[in-house]
This record gives C-alpha cells, sequence and structure tokens, in this order.
C-alpha cells in the first residue's frame, strides 16, 4: 500500500524544486534530526522523536493544507532541506521555518533561493500578509538569512510558550507587496 | 485540498476513515486530559497538535495507520484504531484508543476486530499491542480480540507489556473470530442492555 500526499503544489526555482515531503525523505530528515545540527531547532531528537517530526511534517500539509516544502536541486529527488510555510497549534503567528539537513547543502545560497520562493507562495497563493521566523539567539547562519530576507527583529512579540523556547527571537518578514 | 488517499472501512456500525483536520478538536480533547495517561499523555496543545499531524504522517511513511471512528449515521467521533509503528517501536502494532465518554459500548472492539481484519487481509501475518501494565481496560479489549501476553517479545521501553494477536488462520471461521463477532452484536443489538461493569 502506497499513500501519498495528493493536490500539492510544485514550486520550481533557477537550481531548485520545491516539492511536498514523502516517505522517501525519512532517512534524510532523520539523519539531520538526530545530529547536532538540530541543536537550534530542539534537537538532536531521539531516532523516535524525528521519526514523529517528519510524521507531522507530512500531516501539517493535510492539516493546513500547505507546510514545509522538501527542497531538492533540480534533476535530483534527494532532500537537501525543509523550508515553507509552518503554523502548528501554539504558534503566535505564521512562520516561514527552514532547516538545511545536509551540510553540503550550505554555502550555495539555497536556503536563500528556497525560503524566498516559499514566502513569495504563502503571499501569492495562500494570502498570507505577513510572517515570522522563530529563531534561536545563538543560531547565526539563520539569523544571516532571516536579515538577507529583509527581515527586523520583532523585539517583545511573544514566541510560543513551551519548554526550552526561552529568549526566541522573532523575525518579522516584509509584508506581502512591499519589496524586500 | 490537501489530502491522502486513505482506505475506509465499514463496519456494523461505524465508519474508519483517515484522520481528518476537522476532528482535531475531539483527539485534542482526550490527549491532553488524563484519560491519555496511558499514551504518553497528558499533552499540551502543541505536543497534542504535532502527535496528530504525525497520526496522519504515518500514513504516507508506512502506508499504514489509525483510523478515525465514526458513527454511521451521526458521524460522531468514538476514538481510534488501526496500526502503530513510530521508530521504536520493534514490531506493528494494533492500537486503538475510546474516547471517553464512548465507552461501555463495544467500539474499540468492533473497530479494532475491522482494522486488524483488514491488515490480515494486505498480507500482515500477525501484529502485537504495546499496553501499560496499569492499563486494565486496555488489557481486557486485547484479551476479548484473543491477544495473549507474550513476555519473550521485545518491549518498547521496558515500561510496556507486550500482547500478541492470534495469527490470520487463528482468526478465520474459528471459534475466536466468531466470539469475538458474536459480542460485537451483542452490542449492535438494539435489545441488548448490558448491566454491570461497561468493558469499552
Amino acid at each position: 500500500m502506497t499513500i501519498k500526499l495528493a493536490n500539492t503544489p510544485l514550486i520550481e526555482t533557477e537550481r531548485l524544486n520545491l516539492r511536498a515531503p514523502h516517505a522517501g525523505d525519512v532517512d534524510a530528515a532523520l539523519d539531520f534530526l538526530v545530529s547536532d545540527r538540530a541543536r537550534f531547532i530542539g534537537g538532536p531528537y531521539t531516532r523516535d522523536g524525528a521519526w514523529r517530526n517528519m510524521g507531522n511534517l507530512i500531516g501539517h500539509w493535510v492539516m493546513r493544507g500547505y507546510g514545509l516544502f522538501v527542497v531538492t536541486e533540480k534533476g535530483s529527488d534527494h532532500p537537501l532541506g525543509g523550508i515553507g510555510p509552518w503554523y502548528p497549534e501554539s504558534w503566535t503567528d505564521r512562520e516561514i521555518g527552514w532547516s538545511m539537513w545536509s551540510p553540503e547543502a550550505e554555502g550555495k545560497g539555497y536556503a536563500f533561493e528556497a525560503a524566498q520562493a516559499a514566502r513569495a507562495y504563502a503571499y501569492d497563493n495562500l494570502g498570507w500578509t505577513t510572517a515570522i521566523s522563530y529563531i534561536d539567539p545563538e543560531n547565526e547562519r539563520s539569523i544571516a538569512l532571516a536579515m538577507r530576507m529583509g527581515c527586523t527583529l520583532d523585539e517583545g512579540f511573544p514566541y510560543p510558550d513551551l519548554d526550552g523556547w526561552e529568549g526566541t527571537l522573532v523575525f518579522r518578514h516584509p509584508s506581502a507587496g512591499v519589496p524586500a | 485540498m490537501t489530502e491522502l488517499a486513505i482506505p475506509v472501512l465499514e463496519t456494523e456500525r461505524l465508519v474508519l476513515r483517515g484522520p481528518e483536520p476537522e476532528d482535531y478538536p475531539d483527539f485534542k480533547a482526550t490527549f491532553t486530559s488524563y484519560r491519555a495517561r496511558f499514551m504518553g499523555g497528558p499533552l499540551n496543545a502543541y505536543e497534542s497538535w504535532m502527535l496528530y499531524a504525525a497520526e496522519i504522517g504515518h500514513w504516507a511513511i508506512r502506508g499504514y495507520g489509525m483510523w478515525m471512528i465514526h458513527d454511521r449515521k451521526t458521524d460522531e467521533t468514538y476514538g481510534m484504531a488501526g496500526a502503530w509503528k513510530p521508530a521504536k517501536w520493534p514490531e506493528a502494532e494494533i492500537a486503538w484508543v475510546i474516547w471517553p465518554g464512548a465507552e461501555g459500548r463495544g467500539y474499540a472492539l468492533e473497530a479494532t476486530h475491522a482494522a486488524r481484519a483488514h491488515y490480515y487481509k494486505n498480507g500482515w501475518d500477525g501484529a502485537v499491542s504495546y499496553i501499560d501494565p496499569k492499563n486494565l481496560a486496555s488489557i481486557r479489549l486485547a484479551e476479548r480480540l484473543g491477544a495473549k501476553r507474550d513476555k519473550q517479545a521485545a518491549t518498547i521501553d521496558g515500561s510496556d507489556s507486550v500482547f500478541r494477536h492470534p495469527s490470520p488462520a487463528a482468526l478465520d471461521n474459528t471459534q475466536l473470530s466468531d466470539g469475538i463477532e458474536m459480542e460485537i452484536r451483542h452490542y449492535a443489538d438494539p435489545l441488548f442492555k448490558p448491566e454491570g461493569w461497561a468493558l469499552d
């Protein structure tokens, strides 16, 4: 029995495809989530916790009708990361989230290219007028990406009231229709 | 709408469908309550939402998963039943949860019996259920389904008991399967008004 997400969009950028997650992405996602690279997003996770994370990454699409896109290079189905609109219960605003899963995917501007496309999708297709990104204050690479995307620190804006989230930074994206 | 093509099962009183976004409040009510104490809960709102999303994603990753149990007539939900195998599970599990308030009417038995039959028809040659040893209602249901404690089987984390379900052959037109179906028919019979301790 193969069960797949239906009616999910595909976004193409110059170098990348953004597609819905599928079962074949699990191994790459798990390798990332159990590694130290996941330290700024609540990890490193146990294998079981990571597996469930992959499950809710897919389930988010059904719950909300959108979710994190899996980023691949054009011509490849190998997942490089998860980037896109993210809005689980307890979130204080709609988020553009990103994580690049393997170090080889870094340093090429892929996260920037994909996050821009994902934000444009949220604004143009989902009707979002604004978005935030929650970032760990020690996650310098993510902060740099947020700045590059034109985000500004939204000081005092609440973050989810959850264990381990104390001190999380909230970056506010330029509003829909405003050039970044 | 983004969706998964999850099979639908029908029984005499119930329809089992994949977990849908509009069913989430019912799931949350149970999983954020003390009712969830044997299922890793009670959970906070975020954990509950993420677990529900993972219930959905489980179908996409494994090709099988947990159904939402609906009343055939009213569409009201009563709980969930089906299969569950996150990364840490030694074997595929037949699992169930019944909302408080929907107990005592045999819905868990009827739904789980149908779910197990579906997986057996689709090539499974057995299954287990991992149950907290203090969860007496679930242990009783496992035994009514013909499952037996398997002390040799690997547990999830040492704090759970493993109940092994009868093989497909042991449920193929046997006294065991007749007994399960007779019990379900009793619950479904409008003239059957059981007294005493509700099972589930």
